[in-house]
């Protein structure tokens, strides 16, 4: 750092341009470690068995293998596991929005007898963490009737356990995403509505036709929290789920970890592929997704 | 009568329905249901009660207590170098420079993984033999560790991976905290010659006050909630070093079938994870009464 008693304008200038530079260097620095893991999921990936074994680090190839990834993907059924992925985050992320928001905007925007203590009721889930919950959600799973065996009462078979219902059905309600819809539509102006209801619109109508077009700034920032919580959950599936055909990509790829430890190079080729799809959400929609993770808070 | 009628939607129970159902059945009474189970000693095929034996046995639980040290470990260990680091990151790139949006991006870029995959490259970067960090090391002729079946090294290394993972959280969160620092006090504090550490100590730091507050809120909550790590890298290893309070309810409940017992740990991080949201909302309270006046 340059020190001089009275800055003048041209030093001053110049002291402006080298702190300019010093903070380009620490931060290229900075962001070089923070993308080393990422670098070595890349190159290793692509690295040939021979190179693997070598002592001597490097990080880059000496001869890329694309065929890696088609080798991975040969133990187990991993368009299975990327279908069953793809399918409960669609359904999840799909349902919870609708739901959210209908929720949100009954809050909001009707009044209804209890209206605030059933809201508060919603409330009080956001200080529930779900890893304390899951056995009981477990034995609700299991219970639920005429549906894997089971009799009328809930009993005899397995439920939804080992279903997509079981990874997708408890997180489409949310007193987060509920609360968020609420918000943003306090925010509305009363003459939207009230024009409505004097031309004699149903409150279903109001919020399918008025409230949830408008909605998408808030449905964009909760599709992606959702998205990536639901790609991206590893407890769950790994709780409700036993038969291999019904793995996510998560559990699948921490099952061939335990088989293939030594397979460095095709461990982390089916690393990077499951991680594409969020990277390419975050690079897509970065602004909605820093938006969302800042207002999250207690529960992502 | 009529007028009132008019006043109301009783269509909105209806709009409700379907979310109260599934609240109820899902978070609800799970969450009632989990206080329930804990004085039983539920199984999966049969349930009695047994009073508060579960909650006796808690005490006595050597692994349990090793695994609360170990997540107050992890929670500190985690969240205080994050505050630091994230902090540091945020100011320095709240200022002018080349190329800010994309080293935001990147620095951002490890949040958004899953667990899973950021577990595996880790485990791959610690291995002892074939890791990334032993081979480099080896290079520069340092001692190499066992980073992740060294007892003393285990949770440590952890750390490490979460500190990397996170970070990106803590520089967003205080990027956005700096926005809401009006420039007047740092003109004021120009004119009357403050250096440059003068206006971070007396000016930044105070006024985002409030923002490390709530990472440090939302870093106890997360942190109580880890399990996959360590599920992952180390099975709560080597020597129960790494086991934490959520992998303790995983192994009773679903590795030995004791869901009675494992709901008295589920309980007891329902009421850490109430009792610190309580606190938030008590002390957010209180700054809002400051501000106003």
């Amino acid at each position: 750092m340059l020190h001089s008693l009275k800055p003048r304008a041209v030093s001053r200038s110049l002291k402006q341009s080298i702190a300019r530079e010093v903070r380009f260097v620490v931060l290229a620095a900075v962001t070089f470690l923070m993308a080393f893991p990422l670098l070595i999921i890349i190159f290793t990936a692509v690295k040939s068995d021979p190179e693997m074994v070598l002592q001597q680090f490097r990080l880059l190839p000496r001869e890329w293998r694309f065929d890696n990834f088609s080798a991975a993907f040969q133990y187990g059924d991993w368009g299975r596991y990327y279908f069953n992925s793809l399918y409960i985050t669609v359904v999840t992320v799909v349902g919870s929005l609708l739901l959210n928001s209908l929720a949100g905007f009954s809050f909001a925007r009707l009044r209804f007898p209890g209206r605030e203590a059933i809201f508060f009721l919603f409330l009080v889930g956001m200080m529930v963490p779900y890893q304390s919950i899951v056995i009981p959600q477990f034995v609700v799973l299991r219970s639920i009737p005429l549906a894997g065996g089971n009799d009328l009462l809930g009993q005899g078979g397995r439920g939804w356990l080992n279903t997509y219902w079981a990874l997708i059905v408890p997180f489409l309600s949310g007193s987060f995403g509920i609360f968020l819809c609420r918000q943003f539509f306090f925010s509305i102006p009363k003459s939207l509505d009230e024009a409505a209801r004097i031309d004699g619109a149903r409150p279903f109508y109001i919020y399918w036709r008025i409230f949830l077009p408008l909605a998408k700034p808030v449905l964009a920032t909760l599709a992606i929290l959702k998205t990536a919580h639901t790609w991206n959950n590893f407890f769950y599936p790994l709780v409700m789920i036993s038969s291999r055909d019904m793995y996510t990509v998560q559990l699948a790829l921490q099952q061939f970890q335990g088989q293939f430890t030594v397979q460095w190079n095709l461990l982390m080729a089916a690393t990077l592929v499951s991680i594409l799809p969020m990277v390419a959400v975050f690079l897509l929609a970065q602004k909605h997704f820093v938006a969302g993770i800042v207002t999250s808070g207690i529960k992502g | 009568m009529k007028r009132n009628r008019l006043m109301y939607d009783y269509e909105a129970y209806v709009l409700i329905l379907p979310n109260v159902i599934l609240y109820a059945a899902f978070i609800l009474i799970p969450a009632i249901g989990t206080i329930g189970l804990s004085f039983t000693d539920f199984n999966i095929f049969q349930s009695n009660f047994v009073g508060l034996r579960n909650y006796t046995r808690l005490l006595d639980d050597a692994r349990f207590l090793r695994s609360l040290g170990n997540t107050l470990y992890y929670t500190v260990g985690t969240i205080v170098p994050s505050l630091v680091l994230g902090l540091l990151i945020a100011v320095v790139l709240n200022n002018p420079v080349r190329g800010r949006a994309g080293f935001r991006m990147v620095i951002f870029l490890p949040h958004v993984l899953s667990v899973v995959a950021v577990s595996l490259a880790w485990m791959y970067l610690y291995n002892p033999s074939a890791g990334v960090f032993n081979q480099l090391l080896r290079q520069m002729g340092l001692p190499r560790f066992d980073w992740l079946r060294d007892p003393d090294m285990a949770m440590p290394s952890i750390i490490a991976m979460q500190i990397w993972n996170g970070l990106g959280y803590y520089m967003v969160v205080y990027l956005a905290g700096l926005q809401t620092i009006p420039d007047y006090l740092y003109e004021v504090a120009d004119m009357d010659g403050a250096s440059r550490p003068r206006k971070f100590f007396s000016i930044t730091l105070p006024m985002l006050a409030a923002t490390t507050f709530f990472l440090i809120v939302t870093g106890v909550i997360f942190s109580f909630q880890v399990f996959g790590q360590v599920y992952i890298m180390t099975r709560g290893g080597p020597l129960n070093r790494t086991t934490t309070i959520v992998h303790q309810i995983y192994y009773r409940g679903f590795e030995g079938y004791q869901m009675g017992y494992a709901s008295a740990m589920a309980v007891f991080l329902l009421l850490l994870t109430v009792t610190v949201t309580l606190v938030n909302i008590r002390v957010g309270r209180g700054r809002g009464a400051d501000d106003a006046a």
